[in-house]
């Protein structure tokens, strides 16, 4: 049979039982030959029952949307193998395999111009109940603590602090879990997450505790322990720390705001440099958001608590402390290591040096920190360390999460 | 024994297990053992339990147990991973396993020089995924692949001496790299139109592809002391043997049963990304195919249609050894070689009912081949696969029940349908072989097939088929069964007639298939083949290894030529013979019935 001839032989392994040769019917297809070649179309038993002058129109037809949306033939041939067609089917259009044919249909179907829908953009994480309420949480324990504190006196008390204290640390860690301020999926150094963890909490420690300590070590040395009374010997800055804890919920808020208004920037810029360009008042603007909900937030604690609050330094430690999550979150984790690490190394310093200035032949060792006590009080180191180190963090941050690839979908581990 | 230092380091430990002497394995150790260490590489694979392939690669490795396997498996998910492995047999020296899917950061922070380094390379790699002139001529696609090698072996390069190639890959270096690549001139046309987030994705696609770079595998513990680098899949598996064949120089094998380029396209469909992301992972695929395929010792695709692909992405023909998968036929040798006993009326199909086998073709026949012989029969055997296909069987029954009313032999008796919808262990037909023993005449229907299991399995039964032009359906039938155009009920009926009313010619189609399947479809064809070709290419591109002493100094002679003699040239009797000689001749009885014990257990 003729059209036989057609055929490559490449994917013949065997002789033909030449009963299958004679006795196959070997029909032609419903598309018939191109014209030009009528030598095989005349001798065919049946005419084509479409009328086909050009069986590879029909054929890109069939299979327009693939043709018009792929990218190489290549694409084309692995899509019409897909639908069935062999090289013998090629070779009735008259070409030596699909490949050729794939060929054909690529460079005929028109391109260019159209192209095709607007891409989807990417997902852009959504406001879920979960992390809205897990935020919340810490803030509650932390108020819920602290009235508990003011309303018990002596062992009650104590036991009062501690649960409190231990159900805010377990509640800020689920905060931390899920939703916007949950870092990036995968394993890093342990060494890296533990310090930055300790240094967090000597920095939250610091703030409760720190100025009444530093405080009685300028003036010799705290002679008791903490009583959670505001004018007690060693006083707590209770006002500042539950702030903190009620932070967490406009900091997951600001990070959603970030990572969602990082998405739908991603999706419309056209160059990295375009995205960084918008990124950058997102940034800064997300982050000033936070300073004035911080703000807010101390100035209503200190109003209910009837404290006196610091304001500089607690901003400068919420500030800090956001931007070492946020960069957390997208993937750098060393510099906030060391920005959180120098600040507390500051602050334990100051702390230090009065204290050892009381050994025999240390007192001048004393002198920077006095001077600084004397120029601006306590609340002066903390300030000056937090603020310092968030500044950095800021300057840091300034550069790498307005680069397109800090934002860059994370891959789901199944 | 000869003391001298071993050719592999881990032989040393493998030939200190006690064992009796009658049965202690060859190794390399001593002179002229014809023993191959193998890195077989995986992915997604062998030892794990719900890995594909792994039944082909579990009778690889069993099957030739006088070589030494070292599995190096690319894990796809922690499900996988959580299934565990398959029973081991004792060739396999050692498995290493390395999860592709997820990444560890290493932590490694480059410094400036480093960092310049990395762009340069990133950037040559991805400056050849974006070019868009390669079809231009001959010697730019060379050059091109050439680009594309030299830019992988330098990344593979840093990433071993430096470390902290996943970071890097995903830094704003890479992101940034990838956008000048893009912007350049001569790039392609679709890749300039990539946006942000086509590049981000794209960076994130390359990092985990590139994922195998930073594996610690290529030292002299791991694929660096084998012999050979076997890879049971293109793609992702092939590359560890890529960089194998860089770093030592040890010969790479590549067997290929599906196309990962093909599945690559149909995966990344024109509705899961956008054009630029397409067209740039389609190219970066490509070149990596074309490179897996240019530095391959030897191809072995499974069909003619894998081998026509690697063909088409630039391998080299005279390196292409088809080598098609081997089944099991032990199962389907009472049923081949008993006379036929089948109802001289019946047509089977077997098979998994889904759209792609076109049922529908096949009823409109059976309507045809009806009125012809109006004692036929059609037996549909087997079960749908998923939701689709049992709604599609549904509709095949409904046809079915339209176009043939229900029969009785006379007015008394109870009518039957002529077509009949069973499963595999059902009343009619228990076992795979029984249903096709049941049919005189097997018939393939399908509209799109791979490489048809289901005709293999009726070629072992001697049945004679009926099938239609789709996949590899000609390559596997050769002469030993009808072959009709997909979509033609017309022409399908015609040859069912003609073989249901030739009882002689049915026989002889029969005899023929399966004596044609039992030569080229077996398990041991499969496993004397690649036995073949480890023996040969070990023979042809030897890895010459430099051995050291104490001091670091080299030891001439220290590897004798006669440790590269294949055959046990010190013994009564040659092990393997010549290629000339068919590879089911070689004292396969024992073989099989070994094998088939193996699986019993």
């Amino acid at each position: 049979m003729d059209t036989r001839d057609d055929r490559t032989g490449a994917d013949r392994t065997g002789a033909v039982d030449e009963l299958s040769d004679r006795d196959t019917p070997r029909a032609l297809g419903p598309l018939g030959s191109r014209p030009g070649n009528g030598e095989s179309g005349k001798r065919r038993a049946a005419a084509p029952r479409r009328g086909a002058a050009d069986p590879v129109k029909a054929l890109l037809h069939r299979h327009r949307e693939l043709c018009e949306r792929a990218v190489d033939p290549l694409e084309i041939a692995a899509g019409l193998e897909a639908h069935g067609v062999t090289d013998r089917t090629a070779a009735r259009f008259r070409h030596r395999d699909v490949f050729s044919l794939a060929e054909e249909l690529y460079a005929r179907v028109p391109r260019g111009g159209e192209q095709g829908a607007e891409p989807e953009p990417l997902p852009v994480p959504r406001v879920r109940r979960d992390w809205v309420l897990l935020s919340l949480l810490p803030g509650v324990l932390g108020g819920a603590t602290v009235a508990g504190l003011r309303l018990t006196h002596g062992h009650p008390r104590l036991l009062a602090a501690a649960v409190g204290i231990l159900a805010v640390a377990l509640a800020t860690r689920a905060a931390l879990r899920r939703g916007p301020l949950a870092g990036p999926p995968g394993t890093h150094a342990w060494r890296t997450a533990y310090g930055t963890r300790a240094w967090t909490l000597w920095l939250l420690g610091y703030a409760l505790l720190g100025d009444g300590l530093l405080h009685a070590a300028a003036t010799g040395g705290p002679d008791a322990l903490p009583t959670g009374a505001p004018d007690g010997s060693w006083p707590t800055a209770v006002a500042p720390a539950v702030a903190l804890t009620l932070a967490c919920a406009p900091a997951a808020w600001c990070a959603h705001l970030l990572s969602a208004g990082a998405r739908r920037r991603l999706a419309g810029s056209r160059g990295l440099e375009d995205f960084t360009a918008a990124a950058k008042p997102l940034l800064f603007g997300t982050f000033a958001l936070f300073l004035g909900a911080l703000t807010a937030l101390l100035l209503v604690c200190g109003t209910v608590l009837h404290e006196p609050v610091a304001y500089p330094q607690t901003l400068a430690l919420g500030a800090l402390l956001l931007l070492a999550r946020l960069l957390t979150v997208h993937g750098h984790r060393h510099a906030p290591a060391v920005a959180l690490g120098a600040a507390a190394a500051t602050e334990a310093v100051a702390l230090a040096l009065p204290l050892a200035g009381g050994l025999p032949g240390c007192a001048v060792l004393t002198a920077p920190v006095r001077t600084l006590l004397d120029a601006w009080g306590e609340t002066a180191v903390p300030a000056l360390a937090c603020g310092t180190a968030a500044l950095a963090l800021l300057f840091h941050a300034g550069r790498t999460l307005t680069r397109a690839s800090a934002h860059a979908p994370t891959e789901a581990p199944d | 024994m000869d003391n001298r230092p071993s050719r592999h380091r881990l032989v040393r430990l493998r030939s200190s297990r006690c064992e009796p002497p009658g049965q202690r394995r060859l190794t390399g150790q001593e002179i002229g053992g014809a023993h191959v260490r193998i890195g077989l590489l995986t992915e997604g694979g062998y030892p794990y339990v719900s890995g594909d392939a792994g039944l082909w690669c579990d009778r690889l490795v069993r099957g030739l147990d006088q070589h030494e396997f070292d599995i190096y498996a690319l894990s796809r998910g922690r499900r996988q991973e959580d299934d565990g492995w398959v029973a081991l047999p004792p060739q396999v020296g050692r498995v290493r396993t390395a999860p592709l899917w997820t990444a560890e950061d290493d932590g490694v922070a480059y410094g400036r020089r480093t960092r310049r380094r990395f762009t340069e390379c990133y950037g040559e790699l991805v400056g050849a995924v974006c070019d868009g002139t390669a079809a231009a001529s001959e010697e730019a696609s060379t050059d091109l692949a050439d680009r594309f090698g030299s830019a992988l072996y330098g990344l593979a390069e840093l990433a071993r001496e430096e470390g902290g190639l996943v970071g890097a890959l995903r830094s704003d270096a890479a992101v940034r790299t990838l956008e000048r690549a893009c912007r350049a001139p001569g790039a392609l046309c679709t890749a300039r139109e990539a946006r942000v987030s086509d590049l981000l994705t794209v960076t994130a696609h390359l990092e985990r592809a590139l994922r195998p770079l930073s594996l610690d595998w290529y030292g002299d513990d791991g694929l660096g002391a084998a012999d050979l680098c076997h890879a049971a899949a293109g793609g992702s598996a092939a590359l560890p043997g890529l960089l194998a064949r860089h770093f030592a120089d040890v010969p790479l094998l590549v067997t290929e049963y599906g196309v990962p380029l093909r599945s690559h396209y149909l995966a990344l469909g024109p509705d899961t990304a956008a054009p630029a992301v397409r067209a740039l992972l389609a190219a970066f695929h490509g070149r990596l195919a074309a490179e897996v395929y240019r530095r391959a010792e030897v191809l072995t695709p499974g069909n003619a249609h894998a081998r026509r692909w690697q063909e088409r992405c630039g391998a080299d023909r005279a390196r292409i050894r088809t080598v098609h998968p081997g089944m099991d036929a032990t199962r389907f040798a009472e049923v081949g070689e008993a006379p036929d006993r089948a109802d001289p009326g019946t047509l089977v199909w077997v098979g998994r009912v889904e759209p792609a086998k076109d049922l529908i073709s096949l009823l409109h026949a059976f309507a045809e081949v009806r009125k012809e012989e109006p004692e036929a029969r059609l037996r549909i055997v087997g079960a749908p696969s998923g939701p689709e296909g049992a709604a599609y069987l549904g509709h095949c029954r409904a046809l079915a029940a339209q176009l043939f009313p229900d029969e009785a032999e006379g007015v008394h008796a109870v009518g039957d349908n002529p077509v009949s919808f069973e499963e595999i262990g059902g009343p009619e037909a228990p076992t795979l072989p029984e249903a096709y023993a049941a049919g005189a005449v097997v018939v393939l229907s399908s509209v799109v097939e791979g490489f048809p299991v289901g005709l293999i399995e009726a070629m072992f039964c001697g049945r004679a088929t009926v099938s239609t032009d789709v996949g590899a359906v000609v390559e596997v039938i050769g002469g030993t069964g009808l072959v009709v155009p997909p979509r033609n009920p017309r022409a399908l009926a015609e040859a069912c007639v003609a073989l249901l009313r030739d009882h002689e010619r049915r026989a002889r189609l029969g005899a023929a298939a399966r004596a044609r399947a039992l030569e080229l479809f077996t398990v041991e064809q499969n496993i004397a083949a690649f036995d073949g070709i480890y023996l040969q290419i070990v023979s042809h591109c030897p890895v010459r290894r430099v051995v050291l002493d104490e001091a670091g100094a080299p030891l001439p002679f220290a590897t004798p030529a006669e440790s590269h003699v294949p055959g046990r040239w010190t013994g009564p009797t040659a092990r393997f013979l010549p290629r000339t000689v068919p590879g089911w001749a070689t004292g396969s009885p024992v073989r099989a019935t070994r094998l088939a014990a193996a699986e019993g257990a």
